[in-house]
């Protein structure tokens, strides 16, 4: 029986309704993300204001266009820069003599044990507040996940026939990395950067939200969530949108990684 | 047996000792002069000067990281530059709060989601099983700040049902205490539910699938006691692996439901910490929550090489 690949369907649908949201912000931005209108704020939702006010009467629907560039910019680089610092740890890894192996990989190890939040602060102290500062605090995480990645499959192709024989015909270790083992390893790449630009949109926002990430008055989703964490319980609608949207990001990109998944490797767990 | 828990021993010495290097290089690049910062920009040279050499601050980098280890070893990780205490003290009294936080919001996980995956397995392919399945990817993929400022306006602002703000230790009474963390911690068990649930769903399922649960049904055994006896205790091995892993993981990133519920745990020292470049308190902050992240792996690791029989055997199969 040929089951819908749910994940997929669902997924390609959220991450186009971000996107659309973040090129809407190039072509029509009703207000400019930091322009205050004082008489109104907390303005209920209207045909002015789409989604309505925040505390300085700037326009929330602005902001959320806005904050969907920081949040895409951010993430996609650092995992960018984690997936090739990341793959070039592993990779030299898997293909040092066992000793230099054993020690890279209890370094990844040691970079594991820094939960992502944890290390994307202590970073953000380290670098200074800002957007740049940000991707490259992200990214410090996801280079071990990367480097586990690409380590564990590059041990797996060692064992493969056709390594085996282009090593026979002298190839270099360069060139048995990147013309075999790189093109074999992409797949599963693509579903684990997917998921991974989920991770650092939430990391982002969460950084974001603690002060450390986006600055005032840019606009971040995590920002426009803590700066309404102080009126929720009189202005409980201002957290709304930016909390769905935000979701609709996470939510997307991991179920995005799961439905590439799905096509690759079929269900394996499921009998 | 013994052999691989020596080998696990070494290897996660070696993994504290990067975690340490780690953090010191890192934190010891952070801009600013912490002598200057200490004395104000008015400062004369020569006091600034004075007070790098009693901070250490002038000796070269690896007797500056040694020494640190050396008295990191001996539980003295310093005096805090804004609370004026001592690290050690501070970070202890604040771990019961985010102790007990990981530890409820855990076992709040493992109980549901093993509920959950049982209901899937039981119902395996059927509509309640896809269902369970999509529900829990949607729940945990819901940032966690957002889910507590919805449960705040909603539990604390309308219902009325949990106190808003702060946290009640429990020698002030264990129920206050629990009615306290109750809310953060199932904010924080719903961000591990879908990972979790996954797990158990696909060992229940493969386990159930062996040979020896048909040699249960061969031999005339009871659907509940071949279930519990042999497909639930097979099953639990591959989720505890897990558990441990997440709840490592858990202990590290309870910041920021801490900061949204005012809960005076290790995260918001760390948070201080960042904020006003305090580096004695950062590093050991940043260095105790790696290293009980390193702790609980390894102790899951030889927990789950002794309740299972074929790492046992195997002398550690797994790497």
């Amino acid at each position: 029986m040929k089951k819908k690949n749910f994940s997929l369907i669902l997924g390609v649908f959220f991450v186009a309704i971000i996107i659309f949201l973040f090129l809407l912000s190039f072509v029509y931005l009703p207000y400019s993300e930091d322009q205050m209108d004082t008489k109104n704020r907390f303005s209920p939702p209207s045909s002015s204001h789409l989604l309505g006010t925040d505390q300085f009467g700037r326009d929330i629907f602005s902001r959320i266009l806005v904050s969907t560039r920081s949040a895409l910019a951010v993430s996609t680089s650092s995992v960018l820069m984690g997936t090739v610092f990341g793959l070039l740890l592993g990779a030299l890894a898997a293909l040092s003599p066992h000793f230099i192996e054993s020690i890279l990989m209890r370094f990844v190890d040691a970079m594991m044990a820094f939960p992502g939040i944890l290390s994307a602060m202590v970073l953000s102290a380290v670098l200074g507040k800002g957007v740049m500062n940000a991707s490259i605090a992200i990214a410090f995480f996801m280079v071990p996940v990367f480097a586990r990645l690409s380590y564990s499959m590059i041990l797996e192709s060692k064992k493969k026939e056709y390594i085996k024989a282009a090593k026979s015909y002298g190839a270099s270790t360069p060139r048995l990395f990147i013309f075999h083992m790189l093109p074999e390893m992409f797949t599963r790449l693509i579903t684990q950067l997917s998921s991974s630009i989920g991770a650092a949109i939430l990391t982002e926002s969460s950084l974001s939200f603690l002060g450390l990430g986006i600055q005032p008055p840019g606009a971040s989703l995590g920002l426009m969530l803590s700066e309404a964490k102080g009126y929720i319980l009189i202005q409980p609608y201002q957290a709304l949108w930016p909390g769905v949207i935000l979701s609709i990001a996470v939510l997307g990109f991991s179920l995005l990684g799961d439905g590439i998944n799905e096509i690759i490797k079929g269900e394996p767990d499921y009998e | 047996m013994l052999r691989y828990i020596l080998k696990r021993i070494l290897s996660a010495l070696l993994v504290l000792f990067f975690v340490s290097l780690i953090t010191f290089v890192v934190i010891s690049v952070i801009p600013g002069d912490r002598a200057i910062l200490a004395l104000g920009i008015d400062a004369t040279k020569e006091s600034v000067e004075a007070l790098r050499s009693s901070m250490g601050l002038d000796k070269p980098f690896f007797e500056r990281y040694f020494s640190w280890l050396i008295s990191a070893l001996h539980f003295d990780l310093g005096v805090s530059d804004v609370y004026g205490e001592r690290v050690g003290s501070l970070i202890l009294s604040r771990l019961p709060v985010t102790f007990s936080l990981t530890l409820f919001s855990i076992f709040i996980a493992s109980v549901l989601s093993a509920l959950l995956a049982l209901l899937c397995q039981m119902k395996k392919g059927k509509g309640l099983d896809g269902a369970i399945r999509g529900g829990v990817i949607l729940i945990s993929a819901l940032p966690s700040f957002w889910i507590s400022l919805v449960a705040l306006i909603f539990f604390c602002g309308k219902l009325k049902w949990f106190p808003v703000n702060g946290y009640i230790s429990p020698d002030k009474g264990f129920l206050p205490f629990l009615r306290s963390i109750t809310l953060p911690s199932i904010i924080l068990a719903l961000g591990e539910l879908s990972l979790l649930t996954r797990m158990f769903r696909s060992s229940l399922i493969n386990s159930f699938n062996e040979d020896y649960m048909t040699a249960c049904k061969v031999k005339g055994l009871g659907r509940v006691r071949s279930m519990v006896h042999y497909g639930l205790r097979s099953a639990i091995i591959a989720p505890i692996t897990l558990i441990g892993n997440q709840a490592a993981k858990l202990f590290g990133g309870t910041v920021v439901v801490e900061t949204i519920f005012s809960l005076p745990g290790i995260g918001r020292l760390l948070l201080v910490a960042v904020e006003q470049h305090d580096i004695p308190l950062l590093e050991g902050v940043v260095l105790f929550i790696t290293t009980m992240v390193v702790v609980m792996n390894f102790l899951t690791d030889i927990f789950v090489a002794i309740a299972d029989p074929l790492i046992r055997q195997s002398e550690g199969g797994v790497k």
